[in-house]
C-alpha cells in the first residue's frame, strides 16, 4: 500500500480514460497516461491529434467529458489553488501585446501568490529583451522567451508548453529549448511540451507521449522505447509468431521480403531475421502511420 | 487584478473621458443659451404648478411656440445622444471577454494564480462601476440640458425620446448594454460578431420595452370631455397621452386618433349636427388614455429596475459561460 502511494507521489500528471468532446467529435478519447516527476516529456502528434486539448485539460482550462485527469493528485478544472503549481505557455504564446515585458512581470506578480520577479527579470535581461518595448513589437522568439520567463517566475512544479517553438525559426528554436533546459535542470521541474515535429524535441526530451487521432498511441521513457523496438528484415512474413517479438507495429512487404518494426521483450534469435536498432523517430513514425491513414480513409468515406 | 484591469483599459478610459469632455464642451453652452432664452421669454413662470389667467396662458403658449421654433431642431441632437449607452456597451462590454479570447490572452490570464471566476467578477465589477459613474453623469447632465426642451414640449418629460435621455434610466440602459456586450462576447467570442449582436439585441430589447411594456407600468387613466363647447382642456402639461379618440355615448369608438371640438349648438355645413358626418350620435364625447405627469419618477424607476435586472442576469450568465471557455 505504501509502495503504491510512494509511486503515486512521483506521478505528476495522470489521466485515466480521459475524454473531451466538441459537439459529436471526440478531440481526445480514452486517454490513459501518467507522467513521472522530473521528466522532460514530449507530447508528439500530428495537428489536430488532441495535444492542445490534453494540455488544456491538464491546466484546468477545459472540463473533461469522460474519465479523469489529475495533476499532483488534484483535479485541475476549477482548482485555483492548484494553478500555482502549474506553469502554462499556450500555443502562439499569447501575451497582452500592448504591455511591455516589464509590465507583464508586474502583472504576473499581481496575479500570483508565489512569484519570483527577480528570476523573470534576470532571465529577460540575460536574453537581451528590452523591458520598455510593447511585447507585440518583439520578435516571435523574444515573445516566446518572455512567455517562458513568466511561466518560470511562478516557480511551477509542472511546466506545460503548447507548441512553444512552432512559430520560431530554427535558430530561435534551439535557443528557446536550450534556455528552457538550462532553467529546469536545477529546479527539477517536470516539463511537458508538445510539438507536431518530433525533431524539435528529440534532443531535449527523455519521455515521450504520442497522440494520434485523439488517442494515445505510445507512451514511455525514451530510452525504454528505443530499447524495446527493433527493425527486422527477412523473408516474406506471413504473420506467424516470432520469438522475442510481442507486437508488429508496422510491416511493409515486397514480393520476397518483409520489413517489420516490432516491439520486443527479449532478443530476437531467429536467424532468418536481420535485426537492426531503430531511432526514436522510426518508432514514432511507425506508431503514427497507422492511425492517420485509417482516419483519413474513413473521413473521406472510402475503403482503406 | 485591479492593477491589471486599469493597465489594460486605461487608454480606453482616457478616450472615453475625452469624448465625454468634448461632448460636455459642446452641450453646456447650448444648454446655457437655451436656459437664457427660456428665462427671457418668461417661460419659467409658465411651468409653475399654479393656475394661470387666460391671458397668461396665451402668453405662455406663444412663448413656448417661439422657444420650440428656435430650439426644436435640438430634438434631433437628443435622438443622437440616445445612442450613447449602446456605444458604451459596444466598446466597453463586447470586447471585455471577446478580445481576450480572440487574442488568446485568456489562456495566459486564466492560468495564473487567480481563478477565472474571480477574474470575471473583478473585471465586470470594475468596468460596471466605471460605466455606472459615466451613466450617472450622463443622466444628470441630460436632465439639466433637456429640461427647457421638455418643458416647452406638450408631452413634457414623458416624450418618447426625452424620457429615455434623462433621469435614472440611462443608468439602466448603460449597464444593460455593457452586460449584453459582455455576455455576447462570451457566446460568440469574437469582437465584431459580439458587437453586432450587442447592437441588434440592445435596439430590440429597448424598442420592445419602450413600446410594449412602458405604457403599462401602471394602469393608464382616462379622461373624457364633451365635443361641444368648453374647448379641449389643456390637462396637466407633461401628461403622456397614449391614445385619443371619439366615442359614442354607449362607449363604442367611432373615430380613433382624433379629437373634435364644436362651438355650442354648432351645425355642420349641411345643417346636420356637428360631427354627424363621422357617424357621431348625440352624446358622443372625446376620450383620452394617458399617464399623468407625476408618474415620471415612478416610471423611471420601473424602467431602470427592469434594465438593471436584465443586466444582472446577463452578467451572471456571462460568469457561468466564462468557466466553460478554453
Amino acid at each position: 500500500m505504501s509502495a503504491t502511494r510512494g509511486q503515486r507521489m512521483d506521478v505528476v500528471l495522470e489521466a485515466d480514460r480521459l475524454g473531451k468532446r466538441y459537439g459529436s467529435t471526440w478531440a481526445l478519447r480514452d486517454c490513459s497516461l501518467h507522467l513521472p516527476a522530473g521528466r522532460i516529456a514530449a507530447l508528439v502528434g500530428p495537428n489536430g491529434a488532441g495535444k492542445s486539448t490534453l494540455l488544456h485539460l491538464a491546466v484546468g482550462l477545459l472540463k473533461p467529458d469522460a474519465g479523469t485527469v489529475r495533476v499532483f493528485g488534484r483535479s485541475p478544472y476549477g482548482d485555483t489553488e492548484g494553478l500555482a503549481d502549474i506553469g502554462f505557455v499556450a500555443q502562439d504564446t499569447p501575451l497582452y501585446r500592448d504591455f511591455t515585458a516589464a509590465e507583464l512581470v508586474i502583472a504576473g506578480g499581481k496575479l500570483n501568490k508565489r512569484w519570483d520577479a527577480a528570476l523573470a527579470r534576470t532571465r529577460l535581461a540575460q536574453l537581451g529583451i528590452p523591458p520598455d518595448k510593447p511585447v507585440g513589437k518583439l520578435s516571435g522568439g523574444q515573445r516566446a522567451q518572455v512567455a517562458l520567463a513568466l511561466a518560470l517566475a511562478k516557480q511551477p512544479r509542472l511546466l506545460l508548453l503548447d507548441e512553444p517553438v512552432a512559430s520560431l525559426d530554427p535558430l530561435a528554436r534551439r535557443e528557446f529549448l536550450q534556455s528552457l533546459m538550462g532553467s529546469v535542470a536545477e529546479s527539477g521541474t517536470t516539463v511537458l511540451l508538445s510539438s507536431h515535429l518530433l525533431a524539435d524535441l528529440e534532443r531535449v526530451c527523455d519521455y515521450l507521449i504520442v497522440l494520434n487521432a485523439s488517442q494515445v498511441q505510445l507512451t514511455g521513457a525514451v530510452d525504454d522505447l528505443v530499447a524495446e523496438h527493433r527493425q527486422l528484415v527477412g523473408p516474406r512474413h506471413d504473420g506467424g509468431a516470432i520469438g522475442g517479438v510481442t507486437a508488429v507495429v508496422r510491416a511493409s512487404h515486397t514480393d520476397r521480403q518483409s520489413t517489420l518494426l516490432v516491439r520486443t521483450d527479449g532478443p530476437v534469435t531467429d536467424p532468418a531475421w536481420t535485426v537492426r536498432e531503430v531511432s526514436l523517430e522510426d518508432v514514432v513514425l511507425a506508431h503514427l502511420a497507422d492511425g492517420t491513414t485509417q482516419t483519413s480513409h474513413s473521413e473521406w468515406g472510402v475503403a482503406a | 487584478m485591479i492593477w491589471l484591469t486599469w493597465r489594460q483599459h486605461r487608454k480606453q478610459a482616457f478616450y472615453t473621458l475625452l469624448g465625454f469632455a468634448v461632448l460636455a464642451a459642446v452641450m453646456v453652452p447650448i444648454g446655457l443659451s437655451m436656459r437664457h432664452t427660456f428665462a427671457d421669454l418668461g417661460l419659467a413662470d409658465c411651468v409653475k404648478p399654479v393656475a394661470l389667467s387666460e391671458a397668461a396662458t396665451e402668453a405662455c403658449n406663444a412663448g413656448f411656440h417661439r422657444f420650440t421654433n428656435q430650439y426644436g431642431s435640438l430634438n434631433l441632437v437628443a435622438v443622437l445622444l440616445i445612442t450613447l449607452p449602446v456605444l458604451v456597451g459596444l466598446f466597453w462590454g463586447a470586447p471585455l471577454v471577446a478580445r481576450e479570447v480572440e487574442q488568446g490572452t485568456h489562456r495566459f490570464v486564466w492560468t495564473q494564480g487567480v481563478g477565472r471566476t474571480r477574474w470575471a467578477l473583478v473585471k465586470f465589477g470594475l468596468v460596471g462601476a466605471s460605466v455606472l459613474l459615466l451613466a450617472v453623469g450622463y443622466g444628470l447632465g441630460m436632465s439639466w440640458w433637456a429640461e427647457p426642451l421638455t418643458q416647452s414640449a406638450h408631452e413634457g418629460r414623458f416624450g418618447l425620446i426625452v424620457f429615455d435621455l434623462q433621469g435614472v434610466v440611462p443608468i439602466g440602459y448603460t449597464l444593460f448594454a455593457v452586460a449584453l456586450g459582455v455576455f455576447a462576447g462570451t457566446v460568440w467570442k469574437r469582437m465584431l460578431p459580439a458587437m453586432g449582436i450587442t447592437l441588434a439585441g440592445f435596439i430590440g430589447v429597448r424598442a420592445a420595452i419602450a413600446i410594449l411594456a412602458r405604457p403599462h407600468y401602471q394602469p393608464a387613466r382616462t379622461q373624457t370631455f364633451p365635443i361641444e363647447g368648453g374647448g379641449i382642456p389643456e390637462g396637466d402639461r407633461g401628461d403622456w397621452v397614449l391614445s385619443v379618440g371619439i366615442r359614442n355615448a354607449d362607449g363604442t369608438m367611432v373615430a380613433e386618433d382624433t379629437r373634435i371640438q364644436c362651438p355650442p349648438g354648432g351645425k355642420g355645413p349641411d345643417g346636420r349636427a356637428c360631427g354627424a358626418e363621422l357617424g357621431l350620435k348625440p352624446g358622443a364625447y372625446n376620450w383620452e388614455l394617458y399617464q399623468p405627469a407625476d408618474r415620471f419618477w415612478l416610471f423611471q424607476g420601473i424602467e431602470t429596475g427592469i434594465f438593471v435586472a436584465l443586466a444582472v442576469l446577463l452578467l451572471y450568465l456571462a460568469v457561468r459561460r466564462v468557466r466553460r471557455i478554453a
